[in-house]
């Protein structure tokens, strides 16, 4: 109950604090402003033309329609990287062997980029849903699988000393020791995973599918149609932004309460 | 008896000039008033204002601003430049000297539409001398200061006199001044949330102490005042230079979310409705609301940036002015703060002024009547702090104390 008052109690604050997020962003159009005064429109529309664009795409329904699929895939590829990630990090944690194993291998994995895994896919899945997700999950799993590791690697021994000297249950062992530990390790390695799997998935898109947000942006392309494009990267990059901070910040919050914080 | 107050008010030793906020705070306080009724009476009646190069909007926009808060800002800085940078206080010859320009700006300006450039230059000069004394008196302690936390003042001091400069500059080769104006306001709210900062964390935790609230303190901290400062300067330049763009809507809206992102230093609990932490909370509400509303006017291209404008100029600066002229106008004359009810009575009559005179922008509405009711209320607002507070400035003090030393205000 204390912890639902509390929670709530605090969204006002939160939601006022986003007022500075919202200033440097401004900042930013007006940025762009000047670069498209500077430039004019043929290369840079200006963010009036793009929003308007964006506006109207969202009242004729094709945006929701194509970031809705977008959103599909970029999900499903990262809860496969999640899922196998999370479990083969925490997995190889536990070992010292694994660990050191796994190391190279990860590197390996980080080092390729993503657009050298999308020509595999394209090749082994073509132009279906597959070549998306597995690139998404592909470029996602070795963020997750560090994260995972470093949260059982840094588990504090003589807090498992302590709870084994006073013989705490196995279930207050986990979920007072083990689980908060692990997860504010995680849960920063899966929003990561997670603006990774927004990218990945609008570029594997322009590559690949005939549909999303990705493809879209293809299409804008090749009309030579720059109001349109960046009317998609608007809304791509927006969507993004609202699931951060109006979903997973808070979360992520929540999650790191323990951890000593410096105030800003 | 106002007759007996003001007998002698030429010598040295009478008591107006023992403050520099005494004659500065008296001059704002009856500009606020005498300014604002000829104004009402060419709106509503055609009735002549001085003619002056620009016209009388200008006339308005320079009294308003090179008058009444410049007069009360150097009112402010004669006072608080010894308390925060330590020194002795500034002596009645130099008071009266600052004075005295500050009167003949008035004269020579208001003269100008008849005398010609000639009154224009004498006009300039005693504004520009006004500056340049308050920077002579000030400079030499806030630089003294080893960790020099106060020239933000010095620079906005030198934002003036640029805008004063420019003003004239333009007045005097025929063209249209008002770009000037519009500058100066920029500087004037930047100048307000320096100032506010130094102000509110007194009267914050002072406010706090007395409701009794336990565990919480006020701090006005630096790194979200300088977000603000940072946009509105942008957002003054780029008006300036590139007026009426888009760019420039931009720019206000960060300064509009800047502003809403500063009041998260205040949002500490129910102190923040006592009477005097309100009125200061206030200034940035109508800042913030004022620098949205011209953003949203500039970008969405509608005609409510003068609206927003005067969000600013009578909310913002306004209301400041107010807030800060009869916290400090008490306590540096030697009295205790004021419980009676004008002076919030006062700062909402104010708050009501800029609503009125932000609804002239809504469609269809009866402007000259908005405009007209927004001047009478100021002229209400700063009519009852003359009232009050006229009489303070005149007299000498009744705690036996000398010049401008505070009252114990924690």
């Amino acid at each position: 109950m204390s912890f639902l008052y509390r929670w709530f109690a605090g969204i006002p604050a939160y939601l006022w604090s986003g007022w500075g997020a919202l200033a440097s962003l401004f900042l930013l159009v007006a940025g762009w402003e000047a670069v498209s005064l500077a430039y004019g429109p043929l290369v840079l529309p200006d963010p009036a033309a793009a929003f308007d664009r964006l506006f109207a795409l969202i009242d004729s329904g094709a945006a929701g329609t194509e970031l809705a699929l977008t959103a599909r895939r970029a999900m499903t590829g990262l809860a496969l990287a999640i899922l196998v990630g999370s479990l083969l990090g925490l997995l190889a944690g536990l070992s010292l062997t694994a660990s050191m194993l796994a190391r190279p291998i990860v590197t390996v994995l980080l080092g390729t980029p993503p657009i050298a895994w999308l020509v595999l896919a394209m090749l082994w899945f073509g132009a279906s849903d597959g070549t998306p997700i597995f690139t998404v999950f592909v470029a996602c799993l070795p963020v997750i699988f560090i994260g995972a590791l470093a949260g059982t690697r840094t588990l504090d021994h003589h807090l498992k000393d302590v709870a084994t000297v006073f013989r705490l249950p196995w279930r207050m062992k986990l979920v007072d020791l083990y689980l908060p530990h692990v997860v504010s390790y995680l849960f920063p390695a899966w929003i990561n995973a997670l603006g990774n799997a927004w990218r990945v998935v609008v570029m594997a898109e322009l590559l690949s599918s005939a549909d999303g947000v990705g493809a879209s942006l293809a299409v804008a392309r090749s009309q030579l149609d720059m109001d349109a494009a960046l009317a998609w990267i608007a809304a791509v990059v927006l969507t993004l932004l609202a699931v951060e901070y109006l979903l997973l910040e808070p979360i992520k919050r929540e999650v790191e309460r323990w951890r000593p914080v410096e105030h800003v | 008896m106002l007759r007996a107050r003001l007998s002698g008010v030429s010598g040295l030793r009478h008591p107006l000039w023992m403050c520099g906020l005494r004659p500065f705070f008296l001059f704002a306080a009856l500009s606020a008033v005498l300014l604002m009724l000829p104004w009402l009476g060419f709106l509503g009646h055609g009735l002549p204002l001085p003619a002056v190069p620009g016209g009388p909007f200008v006339w308005h926009g320079h009294e308003l601003l090179f008058g009444f808060a410049l007069a009360a800002m150097a009112g402010f800085l004669l006072t608080v430049v010894p308390e925060f940078a330590g020194g002795d206080e500034f002596t009645p010859t130099q008071v009266r000297r600052l004075a005295a320009l500050w009167l003949l700006g008035r004269v020579a300006f208001w003269s100008s539409g008849v005398l010609g450039a000639g009154a224009l230059a004498v006009s300039a000069t005693a504004h520009l001398a006004l500056l340049g004394g308050l920077a002579w008196l000030a400079a030499p302690r806030l630089w003294r200061d080893p960790r020099r936390k106060h020239l933000a003042f010095l620079w906005a001091l030198a934002g003036l006199a640029v805008c004063i400069a420019g003003f004239y500059a333009d007045a005097l080769q025929g063209g249209h001044p008002a770009r000037w104006l519009y500058a100066a306001l920029g500087v004037f709210m930047m100048l307000i949330v320096v100032a506010l900062s130094r102000v509110s964390m007194r009267i914050m935790n002072h406010a706090i102490e007395e409701a009794g609230i336990v565990g919480v303190e006020y701090r006005a901290r630096p790194v979200r005042r300088n977000l603000a400062i940072f946009c509105i300067g942008f957002f003054t330049l780029a008006e300036f230079f590139l007026p009426g763009t888009r760019l420039s809507g931009w720019l206000a809206l960060a300064a509009a979310a800047a502003l809403f992102n500063l009041m998260n230093d205040w949002h500490i609990g129910r102190v923040l409705f006592r009477r005097r932490p309100l009125m200061l909370y206030g200034v940035y509400v109508f800042m913030a609301t004022g620098y949205a509303t011209m953003g949203l006017a500039l970008v969405f291209e509608t005609g409510a940036a003068g609206a927003g404008r005067h969000l600013l100029a009578v909310g913002a600066l306004g209301l400041a002015i107010y807030a800060v002229m009869s916290i400090a106008g008490r306590a540096h004359c030697g009295q205790p703060f004021e419980t009676r009810l004008w002076m919030p009575l006062g700062a909402a009559l104010l708050a009501g002024a800029a609503l009125v005179r932000a609804l002239t922008a809504w469609p269809g509405a009866d402007i000259l009547t908005l405009w007209l009711v927004a001047g009478l209320l100021w002229v209400a607002a700063y009519g009852l702090f003359a009232w009050h507070m006229a009489p303070l400035f005149l007299a000498a003090r009744t705690d036996g104390l000398h010049g401008c030393k505070g009252t114990a205000i924690p």
